[in-house]
């Protein structure tokens, strides 16, 4: 009898706990949840390979997010690598720096081209910041609208993972868009693409 | 002309409007050193608001005259409030945060509130709850001259800005002190109910439960059997109101335990050896923020009065529940905010009656409150409770 009672009452209280929760508590905007799924695809993944279309060309890149050793300090940055030899490394607080591709890459902003080239944490960082504070994102479809830095940004999502498949940035005087795809890191490539990305810009 | 029914129920009438006069008199007393206690908390939130830093409540120092008070995790709260969880990994983010306060703000708000000023409401008006419920279990367990003193102390402890702010530690207190009374008067139902809201509202309020275990062994063998497992699934409901969060988080966010993964991206992992990590890392953590002496020295405070509390013949149970409050969240391998749990330990304030025996003492511990109150509310801008 005592435990079947004492049994009843735990049965009651988490009973009634979860449906308080559940009636009293909302749910968060179904672009949030949406656009955390887009950020943990993007956290997941340290490299990334894009299409896209720059003052009507199109340039093959890939991105790549890793430490950097700079001015003997160790920080995370990112470092965007085009087909036509334009390198763009940006590793916060003080580096940006870029060197060789057209003039039309070299006059670019710098944002702008890590967007398009996809790089994974400056559009999670933005992301995981809108869905937080629940404002700020756009869902139509299966397309992400939000802004970052005075450009307007739209991710093309898959249907079934919410994986980030494609880019558009829009500012003023610009409006290009590109695909991405994710690539799994090898000691090998980051070799390749993070020292030599420093190397170039020494 | 009195009939000798009326003449037979007067001296019980007479007696009970006594006992209503007396309990008038102590509501008045309480109610008394509350007002005086938050009138220094907010007549210090206006002059920070006028005069002092903005340090890292900028925005919200400004925003209204009782901003400061509003700061730090009220933010996180009114965002549950207002946005439900959200788990967003590797990032300080809101399943940290029980949910039973931002249900309480959503009340609030529903009846027309802000919810700063539904958060700001709760807060205040539970602390008086909290005194009174504070009160009745102190008279019950240390007798009515320390109840008195703890209930000045607790009104006025310089920690206890907190009580005032948008979060839920005044309404915890006020369930647990309400929980243990109701255990002491045979209402299980009840100390069910208290004790299972404490623990929905924050984790401390399943310590709550190893009293009330002590209580229930004490009267088994004058409760019948079903009253028995009332007070079985008493002891057992804070547990059991943490699972129901779990619960709610598993089928809101896909993860059950996300409130302890969201505590990771404050620095709280609880292991083993977090203690050991904690203070070995003290020096580390001192040099980096001069801050985490506060917590420092609230833990060895604390510690001091709970032995306190022990030679004034507080029992195990409590003392044991307290320095469970205090101990545990060290090994999450931080000091930071022990300072503020160590509020939801009415030990510790029996503790600080025992020294308080004194007149001497009591005058210098009422004397030093009050202006540590003050300080302690002033550098609200710049380090969170």
């Amino acid at each position: 009898m005592t435990v079947g009672v004492a049994a009843a009452v735990v049965v009651a209280v988490v009973g009634a706990g979860f449906l308080v929760q559940r009636i009293a508590l909302p749910t968060p905007p179904r672009a949030s949840l949406v656009a955390l799924r887009a950020a943990t695809h993007l956290e997941r993944h340290r490299l990334v390979d894009s299409t896209f279309t720059l003052g009507g060309s199109t340039v093959h890149g890939r991105c790549v997010q890793d430490w950097f050793s700079i001015g003997g300090h160790r920080r995370r940055g990112a470092a965007l690598r085009l087909d036509d030899g334009f390198v763009l490394l940006a590793v916060p607080p003080h580096t940006l720096s870029s060197s060789g591709g057209t003039a039309v890459q070299r006059a670019a902003s710098p944002l702008v081209l890590m967007e398009l080239g996809g790089c994974p944490r400056v559009l999670a960082r933005r992301l995981e910041t809108l869905a937080q504070q629940r404002r700020g994102l756009t869902l139509r479809g299966s397309r992400l609208f939000f802004s970052l830095k005075g450009t307007r940004v739209a991710l093309t999502l898959a249907p079934s993972t919410g994986a980030p498949l494609g880019v558009s940035v829009a500012s003023p005087g610009v409006r290009e868009s590109g695909r991405i795809r994710f690539i799994r890191m090898t000691p090998g490539l980051r070799q390749r693409l993070s020292v030599d990305a420093l190397r170039r810009l020494r | 002309m009195a009939t000798f029914e009326q003449a037979a129920t007067a001296p019980l009438e007479a007696g009970r409007r006594k006992a209503c006069v007396r309990w008038l008199r102590l509501l008045a007393w309480i109610a008394g050193w509350w007002l005086a206690g938050r009138a220094l908390i907010v007549a210090a939130a206006v002059v920070i608001h006028r005069f002092g830093p903005a340090g890292g409540i900028r925005s919200l120092e400004h925003a209204h005259t009782l901003g400061p008070l509003v700061a730090w995790d009220g933010r996180w709260y009114r965002m549950v409030a207002t946005g439900g969880y959200m788990l967003v990994p590797g990032r300080q983010s809101d399943p940290a945060f029980f949910p039973l306060f931002p249900v309480m703000l959503r009340a609030g708000h529903a009846l027309g509130l802000s919810y700063e000023a539904a958060g700001l409401v709760l807060a205040n008006g539970g602390f008086l709850v909290a005194l009174i419920a504070f009160h009745g279990l102190s008279q019950r367990l240390v007798g009515d001259e320390m109840a008195r003193r703890a209930t000045t102390y607790l009104a006025v402890f310089p920690f206890g800005y907190v009580f005032s702010m948008v979060y839920p530690e005044s309404i915890v207190l006020a369930l647990i002190g309400l929980a243990a009374l109701a255990g002491l008067e045979r209402r299980w139902g009840w100390a069910a109910l208290c004790a299972a809201a404490a623990a929905l509202a924050r984790p401390e309020g399943l310590f709550v439960a190893l009293p009330l275990l002590v209580i229930a062994w004490q009267q088994r063998r004058t409760l019948s059997p079903a009253a028995r497992g009332v007070a079985l699934g008493a002891v057992l409901a804070p547990v059991a109101s943490i699972g129901s969060f779990s619960l709610y988080l598993g089928h809101t966010l896909g993860d059950p335990l996300a409130w302890s993964q969201a505590q990771r991206a404050w620095g709280r992992h609880f292991s083993p050896l977090g203690f050991a990590h904690a203070v070995e890392g003290l020096g580390r953590a001192l040099s980096r923020d001069a801050w985490v002496a506060r917590d420092v020295a609230a833990v060895v405070l604390y510690l001091v009065l709970l032995a306190a509390a022990r030679r004034a013949g507080v029992s195990w149970p409590w003392l044991l529940s307290g320095a469970a409050v205090v101990v545990v969240p060290l090994f999450s391998g931080s000091f930071d905010s022990v300072g503020r749990f160590g509020l939801l330990v009415p030990a510790v304030f029996w503790g600080l009656a025992a020294l308080g025996r004194d007149p001497r003492a009591h005058r210098a511990i009422l004397g030093l409150s009050a202006p540590l109150l003050v300080a302690a509310m002033a550098t609200l801008p710049l380090r969170f409770p």
